[in-house]
């Protein structure tokens, strides 16, 4: 139990951010509508990657109904987050090369080269944002507005995520 | 058996996302108009292209059916057409003339379209048909089988297509009476079962029996001879001021496929006449 104490920190400390910090912060209308960081998928990127696929799975099911409740999302959370969760080990593959199968998976993210840790956030962000923007909008209207809008908001949040990652990975889990 | 355990056992986890993803799907569409507009028209989309392959597949199995449903129809158009020739035969030129005039004023004149797409298993169902305006097809003509039974109405045309509101819709209504002794009543659909609808308001004085047909009494379709369904059973209300019924319908809405869409050349007349009466009774306009 005392293992994921560090996991259930984690959790709470950034989902307060997310809702508490991030999503109250007055950039003013015109910067608002460009950059909507989103850093909670950071808790199921950096879950156990020993761990089953299911529970993984699961936990990001909980996570998300509670932002749904939290943050008014009707769903969205939920449909954004799971894909997240279920390509969690592709994206950990294509970044690394390294698969969640292999002997070696304990504490595999504070083994990663920097860079490969740096792809595997940056791919999984990217999903997320482009994801959640997508089923926001429901509309391919406006395409580049959108395309700028997922590029730049997953850009700040790799930008608000990195030192929380490496404090997690290096200092916690490492 | 084993095989098939095994094979689940392989892939819950995906099982399980879909499950997942479907409720939070479903959950974000019927949030707000905007999502459940956006949503549902893509899945309809979807949907219907696939129920456009499988009803093409089905009609191609029930061509057996649908000629001998065109048989009939051609005999019995045969024998109308014998008995008109028959009719000439005895005419003058000059009521010869009357007669072409009059028929030239078609009162009802009938479009064969096919069910693209419909739903019946939700509270307000939808059928859309491949004919469109550029086929004549208008808002408020009457939808009907070949046999005559009663489908439902053109709500809204598109160039190619048009939707048709069916009996199966809890928001349809229209009049209907009892065949053979002309009492009135209302057609609902209280949105149960696929295969009944009610009537409401049948006088005391009709005296309703099992098994007895009820026709629609609109201006959307012939006054004569479109059958809704045959009362399957009936009841006084409460205040015993008139009869409501369960009627089955005649026509199989879940194996829809040919239809015919009625228009009545004359509708146009009176609605602008319905139109002049509702202007005369409002404030400005009563006298």
């Amino acid at each position: 139990m005392y293992k994921y104490t560090p996991y259930i920190w984690l959790t709470l400390s950034v989902i307060l951010v997310q809702v508490f910090l991030l999503d109250n912060i007055d950039l003013g209308a015109s910067i608002s509508v460009w950059i909507r960081p989103m850093i909670f998928p950071l808790v199921i990127l950096l879950l156990p990657v020993e761990w089953k696929s299911i529970w993984v799975l699961l936990v990001s099911y909980v996570m998300a109904l509670v932002l749904d409740m939290l943050l008014g999302g009707s769903g969205i959370y939920v449909i954004t987050l799971l894909p997240v969760a279920l390509f969690r080990s592709t994206m950990l593959y294509v970044a690394s090369r390294r698969s969640m199968e292999s002997s070696d998976q304990s504490q595999l993210l504070a083994r990663l080269p920097l860079g490969q840790l740096m792809l595997y956030i940056s791919l999984s962000l990217l999903l997320y944002h482009s994801l959640f923007f997508v089923m926001e909008t429901l509309s391919t209207a406006n395409m580049l507005r959108l395309i700028a809008t997922i590029l730049l908001s997953t850009f700040t949040s790799i930008l608000i995520s990195w030192p929380i990652v490496r404090l997690f990975t290096s200092k916690v889990i490492g | 058996m084993n095989r098939l355990l095994e094979f689940i056992k392989r892939i819950y986890v995906v099982l399980l996302f879909i499950l997942l993803e479907s409720i939070a799907v479903w959950q974000y569409a019927t949030s707000t108009p905007y999502t459940e507009a956006k949503i549902l028209s893509r899945t309809t989309a979807v949907g219907g292209y696939f129920s456009k392959k499988i009803t093409n597949m089905n009609h191609f199995f029930s061509l057996s059916t649908e000629n001998d449903i065109l048989t009939h129809r051609i005999a019995e158009l045969e024998q109308t057409l014998e008995r008109e020739r028959e009719l000439l035969a005895d005419y003058t030129e000059e009521s010869w003339q009357r007669k072409m005039t009059e028929e030239g004023d078609l009162h009802y004149r009938y479009y064969p379209a096919r069910v693209a797409s419909m739903t019946i298993s939700h509270q307000r169902n939808y059928i859309v048909l491949d004919k469109g305006e550029r086929d004549g097809v208008k808002k408020n003509m009457g939808v009907i089988t070949p046999d005559k039974y009663l489908v439902g109405y053109i709500i809204e045309c598109s160039e190619r297509y048009s939707v048709a509101m069916p009996v199966l819709n809890t928001e349809f209504t229209m009049g209907g009476s009892l065949q053979m002794t002309n009492y009135t009543c209302s057609i609902r659909w209280s949105g149960d079962s696929p295969y009944y609808v009610d009537i409401i308001d049948v006088s005391t004085y009709a005296e309703p029996e099992v098994g007895m047909a009820v026709e629609a009494w609109s201006e959307r379709v012939p006054r004569k001879g479109v059958v809704v369904g045959h009362i399957e059973s009936f009841e006084l209300n409460a205040a015993k001021t008139a009869y409501s019924a369960r009627l089955k319908l005649a026509a199989d809405m879940s194996a829809l496929d040919n239809v015919l869409i009625v228009e009545n050349t004359h509708y146009g007349e009176i609605e602008e006449l319905m139109d002049n009466i509702d202007n005369q009774s409002t404030p400005n306009g009563t006298k």
